[in-house]
């Protein structure tokens, strides 16, 4: 009996909707072919409650007639349109990021804030944060890390490949750019001076980012330890870097092992 | 030649796995495999890669591009910035997929803390091996230490250290 309530009431939306399709013969009125589609689908749902096959597949046909003849733009393909209309916007951002990132993970790492969660709204503070922490955590640049990472939460692989790829792509054209005039212009004196001075302040660079790093990671002396003979093993024994990254995370497994801090 | 490219490949590939905490990170495992196994760029070559990996935008990371150029033109630089990045590039989106569970990994956790401390030291040996080589006269020891004040008490941004070390050699230089 229930079924045959069912069918009934299908029935009548199937009318209902023909009468919204065939009352406008304007192929253009999207509103009653949006109408008449949705009460063919809620009639298609009731069909198949129905158990009646036959009917559903028939309502199916008539509604793929309605899309196929772009009547109605289906949803789908409106899908597909974001995906590109957001492409084009979205990823342009990374872009420009990439451009910008003059002076060290710090300045793009702002960048990044103020477009991803500030302007462009796209990550949450915490889900920010979330991206930092990752990228501080795994290997590679925070900066990097972050742009993956929010691409990878917005289209999972292909997102992740896009927003990384669109990131390194100026700072990689510009990089061959240097490479190809460094061959031909680096031993002029000029350059060669600048290039020198310029090594000169990446040392201190370089050693002001181990004092800093220092600072902030260094705890107790445990983390001294380690990290004295993970100097005299790179400086003086010459150990292979991988050897000594491992043997120290090994290390921090054992000692840390009851500490109950997490990432 | 594509025999260079795999091993330029899978020496990057290392480099891009090991190097937590930081992007400076990579520089004593380029040095180390770079000009020290594999000779693929001279101390002053591998310094300048460094150098303008620092005054291009975005990572210094970058400094992999240079050198893949260096070793096999172009199709070298590709590779070698790809193998760089991708190491991070499959971690973080297997991680960011499984967050919940990657951070309540004690086991993890506590690797990475002692992979990190390790990894500073090693930047310390890389600073030093680098100022050996680039510290060649008062001037640029002065700028060097003048740096590291700038960066590690004023908190300046680098690339001001930089374009300044840049006029110093403009104006000095030759």
């Amino acid at each position: 009996m229930e079924k045959q309530k069912l069918k009934e009431q299908a029935e009548r939306l199937y009318l209902q909707g023909l009468h919204a399709f065939a009352g406008s013969a304007n192929p253009a009125d999207t509103e009653s072919m949006k109408l008449a589609a949705g009460l063919w689908q809620q009639a298609l749902e009731l069909y198949r409650k129905a158990g009646d096959k036959d009917r559903a597949k028939e309502l199916k046909k008539s509604l793929a007639v309605l899309y196929k003849k772009e009547y109605l733009k289906s949803d789908k393909s409106k899908e597909k349109q974001g995906v590109i209309l957001g492409k084009f916007k979205d990823w342009f951002m990374f872009l420009k990021i990439g451009c910008f990132g003059f002076g060290g993970p710090m300045a793009v790492f702002t960048l990044l804030e103020d477009e991803l969660v500030r302007e462009k709204k796209i990550l949450t503070n915490k889900d920010f944060l979330e991206g930092a922490v990752l990228g501080d955590v795994l290997p590679g640049p925070v900066t990097m890390d972050i742009v993956t990472y929010t691409g990878y939460k917005l289209k999972k692989w292909r997102g992740a490949l896009i927003s990384t790829v669109v990131f390194i792509l100026p700072s990689f054209v510009l990089m061959i750019i240097l490479a190809m005039l460094y061959d031909k212009y680096s031993l002029t004196p000029k350059i060669a001076g600048i290039l020198q001075c310029l090594g000169a302040a990446v040392t201190g660079l370089i050693l002001s980012v181990a004092l800093k790093l220092t600072k902030t990671e260094m705890k107790d002396y445990r983390e001294l330890c380690i990290l004295i003979w993970a100097f005299a093993s790179s400086l003086i024994f010459k150990l292979d870097i991988v050897l000594i990254v491992g043997l120290c995370g090994l290390v921090g497994i054992v000692i840390y092992h009851d500490e109950p801090k997490k990432l | 030649m594509i025999n260079t490219l795999f091993k330029l490949s899978w020496v990057f590939l290392k480099i891009g796995t090991f190097t937590f905490g930081g992007g400076i990170v990579i520089i004593p495992m380029i040095e180390n495999e770079v000009v020290t196994n594999y000779e693929w760029l001279t101390k002053a070559e591998f310094i300048d890669a460094v150098t303008l990996g620092q005054i291009t935008p975005g990572p210094v990371i970058i400094s992999a591009t240079f050198i893949g150029y260096k070793v096999c033109g172009i199709l070298g630089a590709i590779i070698a910035t790809a193998s760089v990045i991708l190491p991070s590039f499959i971690m973080i989106c297997l991680a960011t997929e499984a967050i919940k569970k990657f951070r309540e990994n004690k086991i993890l956790a506590n690797f990475l803390r002692g992979a990190r401390v390790a990894v500073i030291g090693m930047v310390f040996d890389a600073g030093v091996s680098i100022g050996r080589s680039s510290l060649v006269d008062l001037k640029t020891v002065l700028i060097a230490a003048a740096s590291i004040i700038c960066l590690f008490k004023y908190k300046t941004n680098p690339i001001w250290v930089l374009l300044g070390a840049g006029m110093v050699g403009l104006v000095w230089g030759g």
